[in-house]
């Protein structure tokens, strides 16, 4: 018989370092909101409503640039729809008498790290429960939040008399995303990222940043569909 | 409030919450092995990935040395760390602080 309040203890646990991680990216977001002219409550709402690192920090350039509603909510739609494909691959991993009853709640917090750190628990012997990913999940989301209130409310000029602090912050993301990069980096994918790469950087000069990262998903996961 | 922002977070937030908790419920023993629709899916996360870091690094890149130091510093901390350690954390943490650091010494 197992403890569901252990499970969760167990999910907390293990969410710790990506708590950490969240923490000062989220800090960041929180900054870059207020400099980019919303509130410390706007910011906190899109943090608790989005809850996606690199769309929120779009949803600014975009929210910045003055784009069309739709076009920007179509463009960070596009950005996570990597997502789709973690519920399966985690359900697939938890085996087949797992339960995901209560999956409509916990599964919000299926963030690439949340997803990374409950597929290699289960990896390492874990056993699926929903109350050790309500703690996982649970605890990564408060972090976000919580450091985006925290950077909102310090404000724009809270890091204007520390320029390498302030530097390494805007540098959490590339790094985030190069990390991440490794993590699901396998030979067989290798087209895929160069593809992806190259559209990438030839969208953005050819016509625009966001177009550039558009094009560059698409072409990468088109490029999956080469057989080799 | 900005109701355009919220539109937008509210569209944003309930698609994310379709991506992430539909799939939960997909039978995904019913997919063709190795077929299209199956390496399709396959290839968009890392796409996606590879696109996210390099349209944040882009911007970052300069011909100027002071400015590429740090991000040749803070780009081998995190390959240096994540294959010492496997940790996505630890190495965006210690590739944000070597970052940082070099940024600082450069002055």
């Amino acid at each position: 018989m197992t403890d569901p309040r252990a499970e969760f203890r167990d999910g907390l646990t293990a969410s710790l370092p990506i708590a950490l991680g969240y923490g000062p990216i989220a800090f960041s977001f929180g900054v870059a909101a207020t400099r980019a002219g919303l509130s410390a409550y706007e910011a906190v709402l899109v943090s608790l409503v989005i809850y996606a690192g690199a769309s929120q920090f779009l949803a600014l350039a975009l929210f910045a640039s003055g784009a069309p509603v739709l076009v920007s909510a179509f463009t960070l739609i596009a950005m996570n729809l990597r997502h789709v494909l973690y519920g399966p691959a985690l359900m697939k991993a938890a085996g087949k008498e797992a339960s995901s009853r209560q999956a409509w709640l916990w599964a919000w917090g299926l963030t690439d790290e949340v997803f990374g750190q409950a597929l290699g628990a289960l990896a390492r012997g874990q056993r699926f429960s929903e109350a050790y990913m309500f703690g996982l999940g649970g605890m990564a989301y408060a972090a976000w939040v919580a450091g985006t209130a925290i950077g909102a409310l310090a404000g724009g000029g809270a890091l204007e008399a520390w320029p390498a602090a302030s530097a390494a912050l805007g540098f959490m993301l590339p790094a985030l995303f190069l990390a991440l990069l490794l993590s699901v980096l396998t030979r067989r994918q290798l087209p895929v990222l160069a593809v992806a790469g190259l559209v990438t950087v030839t969208g953005t000069f050819a016509i625009s940043a966001t177009s550039g990262i558009l094009l560059g998903m698409l072409a990468g996961a088109v490029t999956g569909l080469v057989r080799r | 409030m900005n109701w355009d922002l919220l539109i937008v977070a509210l569209l944003a937030g309930g698609a994310n919450w379709m991506f992430r908790v539909l799939p939960t419920r997909a039978r995904t023993d019913r997919l063709t092995p190795g077929g299209p629709v199956e390496r399709f899916l396959a290839a968009t996360g890392p796409a996606a990935i590879g696109t996210l870091f390099v349209a944040s690094i882009l911007p970052l890149v300069s011909v100027s040395a002071a400015q590429l130091l740090p991000v040749v510093a803070g780009t081998s901390a995190v390959v240096g760390t994540f294959l010492f350690t496997r940790s996505v954390v630890g190495a965006t943490l210690a590739g944000s602080v070597l970052y940082g650091l070099t940024v600082w010494a450069l002055g």
